[in-house]
């Protein structure tokens, strides 16, 4: 093996000699990483801030003054701009009033039953009438939805309960019993949800994408450039060639993908907190766990490496292998869209064997803190199956002379 | 030395293929049954048009194509069964096959050499000779991407060169080059021979074959023609020159109809 280990060495040296890969490979998508959820983070809370300090325009339509002094005492027009209208005034523009709700020029309409004090103050018996309120808002725009929750929270409730506490007197009745929560959830599991939801879905994708933009052009490119015909005329077997090849664009994707997950778990705090969310937390993956995770990584690393050069050899340029791999990242995607939509619960064996999917099951598992280590031996088992295949396949198609010469 | 033994090469057509080639039949014979030998100290060339099996003939000769039929054997190996030890022996040079373009000529030289097992100190040694030799000591550590045509051919011969090999096989030898760089090459063919080297080349420019080959095999059609050295076939086809003496062979098998 002194022609593979020497071919490793090449393929290495070809990326870490040169600083312009090295930069592009490895430092700008840890910054690009770290800009982008800052960026979204910072977008986010600003928005959410902007909403949060809008002022509501609202109009009441015949508001009683009970009403107008649960307003008052709320403090809801700290935050809100109320009108009051009386019912003649609403009754000619009603039209543009709602106009207004539509085209987000005010953000609620309340109006009052007319008769609302009287219907209130006649009910005697059940099945008699009871008054209503009614609240047009626009739940497509950010304000009036907000308007809209806080009236019902701050304003509606409290205004409920006035009207409650005339009509029954004391409210405390009505507090049947009582429900007391208490949560109990491992010690630093709790803000594991996001992560083992996205993470499987973003190391699967990652890694996928890092092995495609090396493997296509050290192999299709190489065959294209005409490069690859002089390695196959050195007194070396053309196993030793694959085996040089896909060690080396292995570690160069694995490094690649470990750095777009090291940055993307520092750097989604950064979009978290924009959200209102925690902060994401990892110190539930021990050494075991983490090792595990590692293995599955590099193992699916292998995987993707090995698929891509059975494709990138097949094709005669590295066009042809660019399209030929759309496909297979379009089945990545969906395999790893499916692990965030899998829910828990106990699976078949035989589905974490599944290449890809049951990768990203099983980091899914390891992401959670649930790591099995059954299901981590069926996913390396099922990986070492499907790597030796495309190793099998690469191997043939090295051998072939159709394939490498067209011939 | 090479022997080539009634050697056929056989193609499979797919049907895009089929379809490029305006033909029904589903294999093209590339070569049919060829017998050659290439002596240490000689440089024989292979004379034919385009698409007459020159190129096929000398993959096969450099292992990277397996003969339908037929054998051959480079230095007393045989290109099927012991291609690793042919590979040693030999070096292969055509446009086709190319130094990558992110290393520089230095780089690939001792990359090459390692592969060939050669050890450091005759590998330096080698890469001053080669190197000063093709005027690349200038250039040595750039990356070959930012060569020009002729430099980066100068880079492949030195590389192809680096394990010292006994047979060189050359496809085209000075297509695409300047005049300048294709005198370097030639004289560094005949420096070869002169030094005994077993070399073979293939071409389709008279002129080059007629100056450079010792002896010459005409090829049309996967068949070898004719051979000899240039004066015995220009007296065999009373021609005054080879390309006159190549016409008169093509007419005799192609019939007349097919060059008027």
């Amino acid at each position: 093996m002194r022609g593979a280990k020497r071919i490793i060495k090449k393929e290495l040296a070809r990326v870490f000699k040169d600083k312009r890969l090295i930069f592009t490979m490895y430092i700008m998508p840890a910054i690009l990483m770290f800009a982008i959820y800052g960026l979204m983070g910072k977008l986010m809370s600003s928005m959410n801030n902007d909403i949060t300090e809008h002022t509501d325009i609202v109009t009441v339509v015949n508001a009683t003054e009970a009403f107008k002094q649960v307003v008052t005492t709320t403090g809801y027009e700290k935050n809100a701009s109320v009108t009051y209208v009386d019912q003649s005034e609403y009754a000619s523009n009603k039209q543009q009033y709602e106009n207004e709700i539509l085209n987000g020029e005010k953000d609620l309409l309340v109006v009052f039953d007319e008769d609302f004090e009287a219907v209130f103050n006649a009910y005697a018996n059940k099945g008699d009438k009871i008054p209503n309120i009614n609240v047009s808002y626009n739940d497509t725009e950010n304000y009036s939805s907000k308007a809209h929750n806080v009236f019902t929270n701050l304003v509606a409730n409290t205004y409920r309960e006035v009207l409650q506490t005339v009509r029954l007197g004391d409210l405390e009745q009505l507090d049947v019993f009582n429900v007391t929560e208490n949560q109990i959830v491992k010690e630093g599991k709790k803000g594991t949800e996001f992560l083992s939801m996205l993470l499987p879905y973003m190391i699967v994708l990652m890694l996928f994408s890092s092995a495609m933009s090396i493997t296509v052009d050290a192999i299709a490119g190489e065959k294209e450039r005409g490069t690859l015909s002089s390695m196959l005329l050195a007194p070396i077997s053309r196993t030793e060639i694959v085996v040089g090849k896909l060690v080396s664009l292995s570690i160069l994707s694995t490094l690649s993908a470990l750095v777009y997950c090291v940055s993307m778990i520092f750097a989604m705090p950064l979009m978290q907190k924009g959200m209102g969310g925690g902060d994401v937390n990892l110190s539930f993956i021990g050494v075991d766990t983490g090792l595990m995770l590692l293995a599955t990584i590099v193992l699916m690393n292998l995987l993707f490496v090995s698929l891509l050069s059975v494709i990138s050899i097949m094709a005669k340029d590295t066009k042809t292998a660019s399209s030929l791999v759309a496909p297979m990242y379009i089945i990545v995607v969906l395999a790893g869209v499916m692990t965030m939509f899998s829910g828990g619960g106990d699976m078949p064996l035989w589905r974490y064997a599944i290449p890809v999917y049951g990768n990203a099951l099983v980091v899914q598992q390891i992401c959670s803190g649930e790591a099995q280590i059954t299901s981590f031996l069926a996913t390396v088992a099922g990986l070492a199956v499907a790597i030796a295949v495309f190793v099998g396949l690469t191997s043939k198609a090295f051998n072939s002379e159709k394939i490498m010469f067209n011939a | 030395m090479i022997e080539i033994k009634d050697l056929t090469k056989i193609y499979k057509l797919s049907n895009k293929k089929k379809a490029e080639l305006k033909t029904k039949d589903s294999e093209k014979v590339a070569v049919d049954g060829v017998s050659l030998e290439a002596h240490p100290g000689e440089i024989y060339g292979l004379l034919g048009p385009n698409g007459a099996g020159k190129t096929t003939t000398l993959r096969c000769v450099a292992t990277l194509l397996k003969p339908t039929k037929g054998e051959i054997s480079v230095c007393g190996f045989d290109t099927v069964k012991e291609g690793k030890q042919v590979r040693d022996k030999i070096c292969f040079l055509t446009n086709e096959i190319k130094l990558d373009p992110h290393f520089s000529a230095s780089y690939m030289f001792d990359f090459f050499g390692g592969l060939h097992g050669i050890d450091n100190e005759t590998l330096s040694k080698r890469k001053e000779d080669f190197f000063k030799r093709f005027d690349i000591m200038d250039f040595k550590d750039k990356k070959i991407e930012d060569l020009s045509t002729g430099m980066k051919q100068k880079a492949a011969i030195a590389v192809s060169l680096v394990h010292d090999p006994e047979v060189i096989i050359f496809d085209e030898p000075t297509n695409g080059l300047d005049i300048i760089t294709a005198r370097v090459v030639t004289d560094f063919l005949r420096e070869l021979r002169d030094s005994g080297k077993t070399i073979i080349v293939s071409t389709h420019i008279m002129s080059e074959a007629q100056k450079l080959c010792d002896r010459i095999g005409m090829i049309i059609d996967g068949r070898k023609v004719a051979e000899g050295t240039l004066s015995e076939l220009l007296a065999e086809e009373s021609a005054e020159d080879l390309e006159d003496a190549f016409f008169k062979v093509y007419k005799r098998v192609k019939g007349e109809d097919k060059i008027s």
